[in-house]
């Protein structure tokens, strides 16, 4: 691209006017980004070693809290809940966006309003998701148990009891895949059609195309959409257990981000709340460092 | 895109159902927890609750739309809702252009920097700030106010819209920014006359986007909002379910009201996610 020498020659013409011009408009984005992320991160990091009301100033701890929260029954629930739930969630939902991905993939009529279709769930709000699965999900009247008890299934309890609650949970976070699904789509569209004809050429099958061309083409893909789904999936178990479980029953669907709020708004423990954020900061961050070791070498090495 | 019709045969229409039926159902399993809501938020209140699969209510409560409104003060939750939509859609347009366009225009080394920076940004957890935020909004007297919700719109919302946006201006040729300026343009002035017109289909993007997060947003008014004149529709919807947990119809009712708006503007903007879909 000439886009390196095009950008050297700017700054020269211009004088500095220009250049101050160009960073006064950039003032808000980062004058916005230290207010809002920088210092609250900060503040985060240096909260977690105090203990702090939110009323009376901070007083001191030290590693104290680090000692304490891994002592609270809760906190390890919470945490070994969350584990659990990313590692069912994630997985599940890659590999529900790549099938979505490969099956509409083509252009072909009537697969636009499917493609739109797949993706709406997606940007349903919040609240409003969690209700309407607390509605699908109600053990006597939701659709769900409607259903299995027509087919003859046995019907479940789902949300009501604590060995269905997380699974259900999981279940409702496999249809909001809409971005993976998008991600991925456009990455197949990337694929030059020349790759898939030389392999039929060579006699290949369909899924030998599929395991010797698209997958080591999509794995960079694959690799960002898994680790930006675990930033997201381990954050987003707020909304739904909060509205539609409290975190019960007994603990079963308690996530770290639930457990957070409570500890610092319903209980006013900001310095434990804190400790608990680096907590589960950090083993986002070693489960990421993980799967980048595992998933590296996936594809091929001079498409990197 | 023109394509050759084939001549209608029945191999041909076998293979044309083989093709479209597991699509369709799948499609149909997406839609499904929407139509329930339709469906469930139209059946009168003070109706046994179904023992089948209801798909058209009997008789259709057209009524719960409105009686919803004495059950909560929902005009108030709603005109708070737009208010910081429309407060917060413009301003994340304009900071993340301005931005965006700032970054497109400087010299390599700072660009490269600034687009590590903001995909970095991307990556930083929302969560990890919710506590600390509520200690500076409340030193910044925020706390209680509009202007909690909205805060995140100084700073573009999201750093998705700032890359979207300079993706835009970098596809622009440098020629045509170069021209407006020896005709003496400062920078707002070719932000304004030349850069905005030519990324108008960012702009829509940008403002569906954005209005899906800012409407949606439900953590910072739990947060950050103490009294009930403030609530937005999320919180406001929250509370309906506290009120009375077991009116299905009015919960659905809340449901159908927040998504309406944002299903709206998804089908607005839906040519620009699939371009190719037409054909």
């Amino acid at each position: 691209m000439s886009g390196a020498s095009r950008s050297r020659a700017a700054p020269l013409r211009a004088g500095d006017k220009h250049r101050y011009g160009l960073w006064l408009m950039l003032t808000p984005f980062l004058v916005g980004t230290v207010v809002l992320v920088a210092v609250p991160a900060v503040l985060t990091f240096a909260l977690a070693f105090t203990e702090y009301d939110a009323l009376s100033p901070p007083t001191w701890r030290g590693v104290q809290n680090f000692f304490d929260i891994f002592h609270e029954r809760v906190f390890q629930i919470a945490l070994q809940n969350s584990a659990i739930f990313v590692a069912l969630a994630v997985p599940l939902r890659v590999l529900g966006a790549l099938s979505l991905a490969l099956l509409l993939q083509h252009r072909r009529r009537g697969y636009g309003v499917y493609r739109v279709a797949v993706f709406l769930p997606t940007v349903v709000p919040d609240i409003a998701y969690a209700l309407i699965w607390l509605w699908i999900f109600n053990p006597v009247f939701g659709p769900l148990n409607i259903v299995l008890g027509a087919l003859g299934v046995p019907q479940i309890a789902w949300l009501v009891d604590p060995d269905t609650a997380l699974y259900a949970i999981v279940i409702m976070s496999l249809f909001q895949i809409g971005e993976g699904f998008i991600l991925l789509l456009a990455a197949l569209r990337s694929i030059p059609p020349d790759y898939y004809a030389a392999g039929s050429l060579d006699g290949a099958g369909r899924w030998q195309l599929f395991r010797h061309v698209t997958l080591p083409l999509l794995a960079p893909w694959l690799v960002l959409l898994t680790v930006r789904d675990i930033i997201v999936t381990a954050q987003n178990t707020f909304t739904a257990p909060y509205l539609m479980t409290g975190g019960g029953p007994y603990y079963a669907t308690l996530f770290m981000p639930l457990l957070i709020y409570e500890e610092a708004f319903d209980r006013f423990r900001f310095g434990l709340g804190s400790a608990m954020m680096i907590v589960m900061f950090l083993s986002i961050g070693l489960l990421l460092y993980l799967v980048f070791v595992t998933m590296r070498g996936w594809g091929y090495e001079d498409d990197a | 895109m023109t394509r050759k019709r084939r001549p209608f045969t029945f191999s041909a229409s076998v293979a044309l159902v083989a093709q479209h039926a597991p699509r369709a159902a799948i499609a149909a399993l997406f839609v499904l927890p929407l139509i329930f809501v339709l469906s469930a938020s139209l059946r009168a209140p003070n109706q046994a609750p179904a023992r089948t699969i209801e798909w058209i209510p009997d008789p259709i409560s057209w009524s719960n739309y409105v009686r919803v409104f004495d059950f909560a003060p929902f005009g108030t939750y709603i005109g708070n809702s737009f208010l910081v939509v429309l407060i917060g859609v413009p301003l994340t347009a304009v900071v993340a252009s301005w931005a965006g366009f700032a970054m497109a225009q400087m010299g390599s080394t700072a660009r490269r920097n600034l687009l590590v920076f903001s995909v970095m940004l991307l990556m930083v957890p929302i969560t990890a700030l919710w506590l600390t935020r509520f200690v500076i909004f409340r030193y910044l007297g925020l706390v209680d106010t509009i202007g909690a919700l909205v805060a995140p719109a100084i700073m573009g919302t999201s750093p998705l819209f700032i890359l979207l946006y300079y993706w835009t201006f970098r596809r622009v040729p440098s020629e045509v920014f170069a021209a407006a300026r020896l005709d003496g343009a400062g920078n707002l002035q070719i932000w304004a006359i030349v850069a905005m017109p030519l990324a108008w289909p960012t702009t829509v993007a940008v403002s569906v986007l954005s209005f899906a997060l800012l409407w949606s947003d439900f953590i910072s008014p739990l947060i950050y909002l103490k009294s009930e004149q403030n609530y937005t529709l999320p919180v406001g919807v929250q509370l309906l379910q506290q009120m009375d947990s077991t009116n299905w119809p009015f919960l659905m009712v809340g449901a159908a009201l927040m998504t309406i708006p944002i299903i709206v503007m998804f089908f607005f903007i839906q040519r620009f996610f699939w371009l190719d879909s037409r054909g």
